[in-house]
């Protein structure tokens, strides 16, 4: 039944996209890019042939392709970027990306036997669009992941995961600002912590190796 | 349940200690962001509500956690997915009545729908039947989100040890659900009080089993697990209140703290 569902759904989207005005072109467009790099996705944490390390490379490269790594960055920062110095915005932005490839590819490394589908509705916002898909893994409830994908330099990119309502960046901003307030508004401190968790988290790569 | 004794003196001391600590240092009134902030971050007593995470943590290291591990490993998974179904139809009653005071008729007759099969076809709500066989998922619902559907503002946010994130609202619905509850008012007598002791002490060790990947996930790769149950909470409940991810909501999931889940990806 949810297949037809699914099929009905991408053929109204279909339907949207000949018939549509420019919004709808735009929906479609970050449509296909989701379904796109979930099924690369997909298919790299699947990928049997390989050990856990090589999966995680490829899920990393997908995600560095897919993802608006510094926007995202810069958004989280929020408003202590501007308080940063120059040296420290390039810093940041550095161990960002490596906390987040990191951090990502650790998770989906893991989401063997995952399945992946487009969800019911995909909503346009002001300066985005929000896709739905909904997640399954064997032994475990489905759970619905919002992307929310705008356009950067032309091309359609990640911004935002929403995992079942919460968005990662919001949750992430909120995290960062913490940590840089209770250090009396250091970044460096931040900074600190974390290249912290980036040597943390390589260690336990090698030892799941 | 054993937990109680614990969690009150260490509570009365905790709440002794922090209030002298006072509350959370006020922002410059000179610098709008950091305003935006506090006002958005929504959290007034955070040095008390710091030490209340920490007491949290302090009882999650020694008794919970290791609970929820030691039920996973000893009971296998068919079991605690039935444990889990029939709290879960326990919670009907709740549930019911708040669909019905948010003027949802049709959630109403799925909730009405679901314990009449759950209790007879699925054995007293051991199978979930209705989601099985008859397609009929089950949603969360409780007295917080019914008092916030109604236009009640969710308050300073709060940590309270076992229950988990939570706010005035959430708390004010949770006691609400309890005195509502059917079975809060079945009888009298040791036997009325065990089973209830111990459908507490159940929905505990089986809330937190069901936490265990997420919250190691929150510790593992958060730099602040704090701030960051604090914002996946209130994210995660604002999505509740607006019904968005019904599709995906645990048919158990309670009304406030840590069994609504912390909202962070499983």
């Amino acid at each position: 039944m949810t297949s037809l569902v699914r099929r009905s759904l991408l053929g109204s989207l279909a339907v949207l996209a000949i018939a549509g005005p420019a919004s709808a072109q735009d929906t479609n467009r970050a449509t296909a890019f989701i379904q796109a790099t979930g099924q690369e996705l997909v298919a790299a944490v699947n990928d049997t042939h390989s050990d856990l390390a090589t999966r995680r490379q490829k899920v990393a490269a997908v995600l560095r392709r897919a993802v608006d790594i510094e926007g995202v960055g810069r958004f989280i920062l929020g408003r202590w970027w501007r308080q940063a110095s120059a040296q420290e915005q390039q810093e940041y932005l550095k161990l960002f990306e490596e906390t987040l490839i990191r951090n990502l590819s650790a998770r989906f490394g893991e989401y063997q036997g995952v399945r992946f589908s487009l969800g019911r509705s995909q909503q346009r916002t002001e300066d985005d669009v929000l896709v739905n898909t909904i997640i399954e893994r064997p032994n475990s409830a489905p759970f619905a992941l919002d992307w929310r994908v705008a356009e950067v330099g032309g091309q359609p990119r990640v911004v935002d995961v929403i995992a079942e309502g919460t968005s990662l960046r919001l949750t992430q901003r909120s995290e960062y600002s913490s940590v840089i307030q209770r250090n009396n508004g250091s970044i460096a401190a931040l900074l600190q912590a974390m290249r912290g968790q980036i040597a943390q988290l390589a260690t336990q790569e090698r030892q799941a190796r | 349940m054993r937990l109680s004794s614990l969690t009150i003196p260490l509570l009365a001391v905790t709440l002794a200690g922090s209030l002298l600590a006072g509350c959370a240092t006020r922002p410059d009134p000179s610098d709008p962001d950091e305003v935006a902030e506090f006002r958005q971050t929504n959290d007034p007593a955070e040095p008390f509500n710091r030490a209340m995470y920490d007491v949290h943590q302090g009882i999650d290291r020694v008794v919970l956690r290791p609970v929820a591990v030691a039920y996973r490993d000893v009971v296998p998974q068919p079991v605690r997915t039935g444990v889990r179904n029939l709290l879960g139809n326990l919670r009907t009653p709740v549930i019911l009545a708040n669909d019905m005071l948010q003027g949802e008729p049709r959630r109403a007759g799925d909730t009405l729908g679901r314990f009449i099969i759950n209790s007879t076809l699925g054995i007293a709500g051991i199978f979930d039947v209705a989601a099985s066989h008859f397609g009929v998922r089950g949603h969360a619902e409780d007295y917080g989100q019914t008092l916030a559907v109604w236009g009640m503002g969710e308050g300073p946010y709060l940590f309270i040890p076992v229950l988990g994130p939570s706010n005035p609202r959430d708390l004010a619905g949770f006691g609400m659900g309890i005195a509502g509850d059917p079975l809060t008012w079945v009888g009298q007598g040791v036997a009325v009080d065990v089973l209830t002791g111990t459908r507490a002490g159940v929905t505990v060790v089986d809330t937190r089993e069901s936490l265990i990947n997420t919250l190691d996930d929150v510790e593992r790769t958060s730099l602040d697990p704090y701030a960051t149950l604090r914002s996946a909470y209130r994210q995660r409940r604002n999505a509740e209140i607006r019904n968005s991810n019904d599709i995906i909501a645990p048919p158990a999931a309670g009304g406030t703290g840590y069994s609504v889940g912390t909202g962070v990806e499983p």
